[in-house]
């Protein structure tokens, strides 16, 4: 009966997506058209002959904390590859309009610059609006929150802790003075490029969720994510508070959990290195 | 403060599958929202010492608390750990091309090099594993027991290499046989 319903769902909503397509080709030179916005799961590609659907199977971890004594469950979702943008997010939304609205995620930008959608899939931590969905028809892909986090609802993790850990770093520039002239505090350019590959970081948390010692010791050790963001302030030419940074890591745990297992880098979505980033700031402590 | 209300139920009767460690689901107890907050470690042994829900102390708005600086578990720990482990590299290589008659001495630098890398290795399983956070007392012990252990093989190697064929020499008997 459910099956039935969701096929007639596709279905109607197959014609309506040609007919869209139809539209927008014809009129996508028209100088106006800069205004009209076409849904996230349209898709540009040419199209591929509408009645041969390309289901893809998804299992998506479900949880609802209005009912606390019910386990944890993976439900099954199909998805026409046909009717659905490229990005696992397209289809994790298209799910949510067209299938089940319960469905809980966090998500904004959907293009990999607000770190909302951070989830695991297919056993990698990734945001789910840069990750293509795995068009091997034949694979089920699986949809789970942030490993070893605490589940909110569904895919939303608590990240209560992540927060107050960066907190604790002061993320942002301290000094002793600012130029009399009172204008801005001027870096070079040498020295500016010292923070490509810090700052993009847009604290989404795969690379902490990813990493064993932070599963093992999160109360405690600060994380990957967390130990980028201290070695932005630590390589920041304009920050005078170097040497209290670092004193706060003398200790065995905020930063010397690290054990180099370097599953941060390998699964960075917008491809920083926190592996290198703690082993920078364990050669500055050393010696 | 409301979300906190709602998700201490939450955290406490909490399964989570997605690990795959059938152990840790087994183990969180799954009387619902009455449950006491229990944070489950991997192996599913629970700790001695009861932990704030989600590890969390104080408001969501509080920066996590700064532990007190200390060199010697901080910086000066670590370079000595990698010092020590650079260092093993050429004593392995030293017996092969050293003097017959310095076995016992090369022999005794590569045994203690050998028994502090080990010590600082275990050292980290045991903070890793057996936090003092959850552990306390038992945490303590461990540490004290590494260090008992490390002594008693240290004093076992000693005797060895002064009474008997030394380590190196050992290997040297093993190869041929």
């Amino acid at each position: 009966m459910n099956s039935c319903r969701t096929s007639l769902a596709t279905m109607s909503s197959a014609i309506a997506g040609s007919v869209r397509r139809s539209m927008t080709s014809s009129t996508l030179r028209a100088p106006m058209v800069a205004s009209v916005r076409s849904m996230a799961t349209a898709t540009s590609e040419p199209a591929r002959p509408a009645n041969t659907p390309r289901m893809k199977k998804l299992k998506i971890y479900r949880w609802n904390p209005d009912e606390p004594s019910s386990k944890p469950y993976m439900q099954d979702f199909e998805v026409d590859l046909n009717e659905c943008g490229p990005m696992m997010l397209d289809a994790i939304l298209k799910i949510k309009n067209e299938q089940d609205a319960t469905l809980t995620l966090r998500r904004s930008c959907r293009e990999g610059i607000c770190g909302s959608c951070a989830m695991n899939i297919n056993g990698t931590n990734t945001l789910a609006c840069l990750c293509r969905i795995d068009p091997d028809l034949t694979q089920t892909t699986k949809v789970y929150p942030l490993p070893h986090m605490f589940v909110v609802k569904d895919l939303v993790p608590d990240l209560t802790q992540f927060y107050k850990q960066y907190k604790s770093i002061k993320p942002y520039l301290q000094r002793a003075d600012y130029p009399a002239d009172g204008k801005e505090t001027l870096q070079s350019i040498e020295d500016r490029k010292k923070l490509d590959g810090l700052y993009e970081c847009i604290l989404c948390a795969c690379c902490s969720t990813s990493c064993p010692s932070y599963w093992w010791n999160q109360s405690e050790y600060l994380g990957p994510a967390i130990l980028l963001q201290t070695y932005r302030w630590l390589a920041d030419s304009r920050d005078h508070a170097t040497e209290e940074r670092k004193l706060a890591l003398q200790n065995s745990m905020s930063l010397y959990r690290c054990h180099t297992i370097m599953n941060c880098s390998r699964t960075c979505p917008k491809g920083l290195n926190p592996g290198l980033a703690i082993a920078e700031i364990k050669k500055s402590m050393s010696l | 403060m409301s979300i906190r209300v709602i998700a201490s139920p939450v955290r406490a009767s909490l399964a989570r599958p997605c690990l795959g460690l059938r152990a840790i689901r087994a183990s969180i107890p799954t009387h619902g929202a009455l449950a006491a907050p229990v944070a489950v470690r991997h192996l599913g042994i629970p700790p001695l010492i009861a932990q704030p829900p989600g590890g969390i102390v104080g408001t969501v708005n509080d920066a996590v608390k700064i532990p007190p600086p200390d060199k010697l578990h901080g910086s000066y720990h670590w370079t000595f750990e990698r010092l020590i482990a650079i260092g093993i590299i050429p004593l392995t290589v030293a017996p092969f091309i050293s003097d017959a008659a310095l076995a016992p001495a090369v022999d005794s630098v590569l045994v203690t090099t050998t028994l502090v890398h080990c010590y600082f290795g275990l050292q980290s399983n045991i903070i890793d594993y057996i936090p003092k956070r959850e552990f306390g007392k038992v945490h303590d012990a461990c540490m004290w027991l590494l260090l008992g252990g490390t002594i008693v093989t240290g004093y076992g190697f000693y005797k060895y290499e002064t009474n008997d064929i030394g380590l190196s020499g050992t290997i040297a008997k093993v190869w041929k046989a």
